[in-house]
C-alpha cells in the first residue's frame, strides 16, 4: 500500500531533498571534529581537514567526560524509552474502550497538558523530587516516561488503535479476552509503526533532555550526554573540532535509531 | 526562556524566605554545594580550590555543581531556590545578582566579614566590594575586578605600519586606528563612502569589534562626561537625551554606520568575533580579561591589550563575579569558611592561575600569579591601573531584563542604522517600565 502510493520516481525525489538538506550539515560535523584543537575556526567550510587529526575526540572524552554521560544516557533512555512506550499505547488503547464523555475529556485534558510550557513545571517538580529525596538520581529523568512522555504520543496511539475496525474488539470480548490481552495481543501486533515512530522519537526526547538533567542532577558523575555537550559548548572557539567531536559521539545513536526505526515503520 | 526564568526568580521570593539557621557548637564543615558556571578549564579550577580548602580544612566536604552558562546557572539557581533547597554558595556577575538580592535570597555577610580573622574588607579592591552592597550591606565576595580593554593583534600593526594603540589614547584617535586597521583583501586601506556609486570594497581586516550592547556603550558614556542613567542609585530611565551621553552613543553606532570599522551583523554570524581576532581579521577587540586564555591557546597570535580610549576623563566598566551565600543555605558558616579561603591569598592565586581573571585581592594582583612576564598579555597591568576609573551599571532586580532589551535595540541601530532618535525614543519606551518594576539596592 505504502509503495504503492509512495513508490517510484516520487519517493526517490523526497529523499533527494531530505538528504540534500541534511547531509551537508551532517558532513562538516563529522569533518569539523577531525579539525586540529588549538587553530582558530576557518571562515569557509573546509570539507577535508588539514591536518586531520582524532585529538578532538581524545579531549572531548577526557574534558567532556563523555563516557560515563553516554552511560548514563544509555541507562536513562533503556529504562525511559520502552516505560514510555507501554505507557503510551496502554493509555492509548483504554481511551478507545471508555465511554465517549470520558473519552472526550481525557483528549482534552491531553491537549490542555500540551500546552503547558514544561518549564513551568520545573518548579514544582524540583519541590517534589526533593521531598521524596530523589533529585540527584535518574529517577526525575526517567518519570516522564510514567506519564507516557508527552500527551501526544498517547494521542498517536489512541488514533492508532481508533483505526483497527471496532468489530475486531468485540470478537475479542466475545472471546473473553481481557481488556489486557486484547491491548497486548491484538491491538500492539496491528500498530507496530506506530510503535515504532512512538519509540523513535521517545529516545530522541529523552537523549536530547537537556533542562531535566541541569535542574535535578549535581554529580558530575551523573551528568547525561547533553550536559556534557553544554560543557563542550563553553570552549574556546579556537577549540571547536572538541565539540563537534562529542556533538558526533551524541549524533550517532539517534542515527542509528531512526534508521531502525524508519524501516519498522514502512514495513 | 528569558521569561520563564524570570517567572522562576519571582517564585525565589515565596519559598526562598524559609531558611533553618545551623546550630551554634562545633565548628561547622559542611557539606556545603557551592554552584559556578564557567568553560572546563574554569570549572577545572573550582574543583581545584575545593581540594585545597579541603587539604586547608580537613573534614571539610564542598561540593562543586556545575553549569556551563550564566542562563544556566540562573535556571538552576532560581529553580532550587524556589524549590527550597538551594545551593549554600553561587557565584554570580553584580549585573545578574540584584533578581535574587532584592528577594532576600541572598545571606548579608557583612557581620561575618567584620568578624573574620582570615580576610577584611580592606583587603580588596572596593570598586569590586561596593557593587555587591545591598541596603547598606556587604551582600557578596567579589573574586574579580575585571574590566573592558582594547585587545589588539600586534603582527596586524606591524604588517600595515600602523601605530599600536597607547595608553590614554583618545576616541579620535581610536577611530583613526580602526579606519587605518580596516583593509580589504589586497591590504589596502578601505574607506566607507569612498567608492563611486557601488558599494565599498569588502573589508578582509576589520579596524575594531565590539558588540552592540549597553555594557560597551557605557563607559563612553562616562567618559565624554555623560550619565548612563538618571539617578546611579534609583534608576528610572536611561539618559541617552543628554547631549554628551547621545554623543557617545552615536559614536558608538557610526563605527560600523558611518565608517565601516566593524564586521556586519552576517560576518559575526559567520564567525564571532574573538574567531576574527584569533584568525588576525580583527586588529582590535573591545573585551574583558575574560577571553585571554582564549587568545593565550591561539596558536601563532602575538597580541597585546590597551587601554580603553578617552573623551575626556578615564572611565572603565566593571565586570565583577562574586561568591554569594543563599538564605536558604543550611550551613551558612561552612558557606562563609569556604568563602573566607577562596579570597584569600590561596584561594586567589588558583583562580587568578587560569588567566581568566584579574584578583579583587589587592597584593594578589599585584603578584606574579597575575602580571606573569611570561605570559601574555605584556601589559597585564593595564586592567589594574583602570581599577580607579571603573564604575558599575546599576544593580536593580531588573537590570538582567533591561539588558536584554537594549541589546535588541541596539543590534538594529548598529546592523539597520536606524535614527537615533528613534532609537533613543525606543530605548526609553522599552525600558522605562523595566526600571519602574525594579527593586534598588
Amino acid at each position: 500500500m505504502l509503495r504503492g502510493r509512495f513508490g517510484g520516481p516520487a519517493r526517490s525525489l523526497g529523499a533527494f531533498f531530505v538528504v540534500l538538506v541534511f547531509v551537508p550539515p551532517l558532513l562538516l560535523l563529522v569533518s569539523g571534529s577531525f579539525h586540529e584543537p588549538g587553530r582558530p575556526p576557518s571562515l569557509t567550510p573546509q570539507l577535508i581537514p588539514r591536518p586531520a587529526t582524532a585529538i578532538g575526540y581524545e579531549l572531548a572524552f577526557e574534558w567532556g567526560g563523555l563516557l560515563r554521560a553516554t552511560l548514563n544516557s544509555l541507562i536513562v533512555a533503556l529504562i525511559a524509552v520502552p516505560l514510555s512506550v507501554l505507557v503510551a499505547s496502554a493509555a492509548g488503547f483504554a481511551l478507545t474502550q471508555v465511554s465517549r464523555r470520558v473519552r472526550i475529556l481525557v483528549i482534552g485534558a491531553s491537549v490542555a497538558a500540551l500546552m503547558v510550557p514544561a518549564t513551568a513545571l520545573l518548579v514544582p517538580r524540583f519541590a517534589m523530587f526533593r521531598w521524596t529525596g530523589l533529585t540527584n538520581t535518574f529517577v526525575p529523568l526517567i518519570s516522564p516516561a510514567l506519564i507516557g512522555m508527552s500527551p501526544l504520543y498517547v494521542l498517536a496511539f489512541y488514533l492508532a488503535f481508533r483505526a483497527i475496525p471496532r468489530d475486531l474488539y468485540d470478537a475479542c470480548l466475545i472471546e473473553d479476552l481481557t481488556p489486557a490481552r486484547i491491548w497486548w495481543r491484538v491491538a500492539m501486533p496491528q500498530v507496530k509503526p506506530v510503535t515504532s515512530a512512538i519509540a523513535a522519537l521517545a529516545f530522541v526526547t529523552t537523549w536530547s533532555n537537556f533542562l531535566d538533567p541541569l535542574v535535578f542532577v549535581y554529580d558530575r558523575d551523573l551528568f547525561t550526554l547533553p550536559l556534557a555537550l553544554r560543557s563542550l559548548a563553553a570552549l574556546d572557539p579556537t577549540d571547536f573540532p572538541i565539540f563537534l567531536a562529542g556533538a558526533v559521539f551524541a549524533t550517532l545513536p539517534a542515527v542509528v535509531v531512526y534508521s531502525i526505526a524508519q524501516r519498522r515503520f514502512l514495513r | 526562556m528569558k521569561r520563564v526564568l524570570a517567572a522562576l526568580a519571582a517564585i525565589t521570593v515565596m519559598v526562598g524566605g524559609c531558611t533553618k539557621q545551623q546550630p551554634a557548637g562545633q565548628p561547622d564543615l559542611g557539606p556545603i554545594q557551592l554552584l559556578a558556571s564557567g568553560s572546563p578549564d574554569e570549572l577545572g579550577a573550582f574543583r581545584a580550590l575545593i581540594e585545597a580548602y579541603k587539604k586547608a580544612k580537613p573534614g571539610a566536604d564542598v561540593q562543586l555543581l556545575e553549569a556551563s552558562s550564566a542562563k544556566d546557572l540562573t535556571t538552576k539557581l532560581s529553580t532550587s531556590i524556589a524549590g527550597g533547597a538551594p545551593p549554600d554558595v553561587f557565584l554570580m556577575n553584580y549585573r545578574l545578582y540584584g533578581q535574587f538580592a532584592s528577594k532576600k535570597a541572598v545571606e548579608p555577610i557583612e557581620d561575618r566579614l567584620k568578624a573574620s580573622k582570615v580576610i577584611k574588607a580592606s583587603d580588596f579592591y572596593q570598586q569590586a566590594m561596593s557593587a555587591f552592597r545591598w541596603g547598606g550591606k556587604q551582600l557578596c565576595m567579589p573574586q574579580n575586578v575585571s574590566s573592558l580593554q582594547v585587545y589588539y593583534n600586534k603582527a596586524l600593526f606591524a604588517k600595515y605600519g600602523v601605530a599600536e594603540p597607547k595608553d590614554g589614547w583618545t576616541w579620535n584617535e581610536f577611530l583613526t586606528t580602526a579606519q587605518a586597521m580596516t583593509r580589504d583583501a589586497a591590504g589596502h586601506p578601505v574607506r566607507a563612502g569612498e567608492s563611486e556609486g557601488g558599494p565599498a570594497a569588502k573589508a578582509a581586516v576589520h579596524g575594531v569589534g565590539t558588540e552592540p550592547v549597553v555594557i560597551r556603550v557605557a563607559p563612553f558614556v562616562w567618559s565624554n562626561g555623560g550619565k548612563l542613567v538618571d539617578n546611579d542609585q534609583k534608576p528610572t530611565r536611561f539618559t541617552f537625551d543628554d547631549k554628551a551621553s547621545l554623543e557617545a552613543l552615536r559614536n558608538f553606532i557610526d563605527l560600523r554606520i558611518a565608517y565601516g570599522v566593524t564586521p556586519t551583523d552576517d560576518e559575526i554570524k559567520a564567525a564571532d568575533l574573538v574567531s576574527r581576532f584569533t584568525k588576525g581579521q580583527l586588529a582590535m577587540l573591545l573585551d574583558s580579561r575574560r577571553i585571554t586564555p582564549t587568545l593565550r591557546a591561539a596558536k601563532d597570535l602575538n597580541w597585546d591589550v590597551a587601554s580603553l580610549p578617552r573623551y575626556g576623563n578615564p572611565a572603565g566598566i566593571l565586570h565583577s563575579d562574586a561568591y554569594c551565600i543563599t538564605s536558604g543555605s543550611k550551613h551558612k558558616d561552612a558557606a562563609w569558611s569556604f568563602i573566607e579561603y577562596a579570597m584569600s591569598p590561596d584561594g586567589q592565586k588558583i583562580i587568578a592561575a587560569t588567566g581568566r581573571t584579574v584578583p579583587s585581592h589587592i597584593e594578589t594582583s599585584k603578584s606574579e600569579v597575575y602580571l606573569d612576564p611570561t605570559k601574555a598579555p605584556k601589559n597585564a597591568k593595564v586592567w589594574l591601573d583602570a581599577v580607579p576609573t571603573l564604575r558599575p551599571v546599576p544593580t536593580i532586580s531588573t537590570w538582567a531584563e533591561i539588558e536584554d532589551a537594549m541589546e535588541g535595540i541596539l543590534e538594529n541601530a548598529v546592523n539597520r542604522g536606524d535614527k537615533l532618535d528613534g532609537v533613543v525614543a525606543e530605548i526609553d519606551k522599552q525600558t522605562k517600565p523595566m526600571f519602574a518594576r525594579g527593586l534598588a539596592p
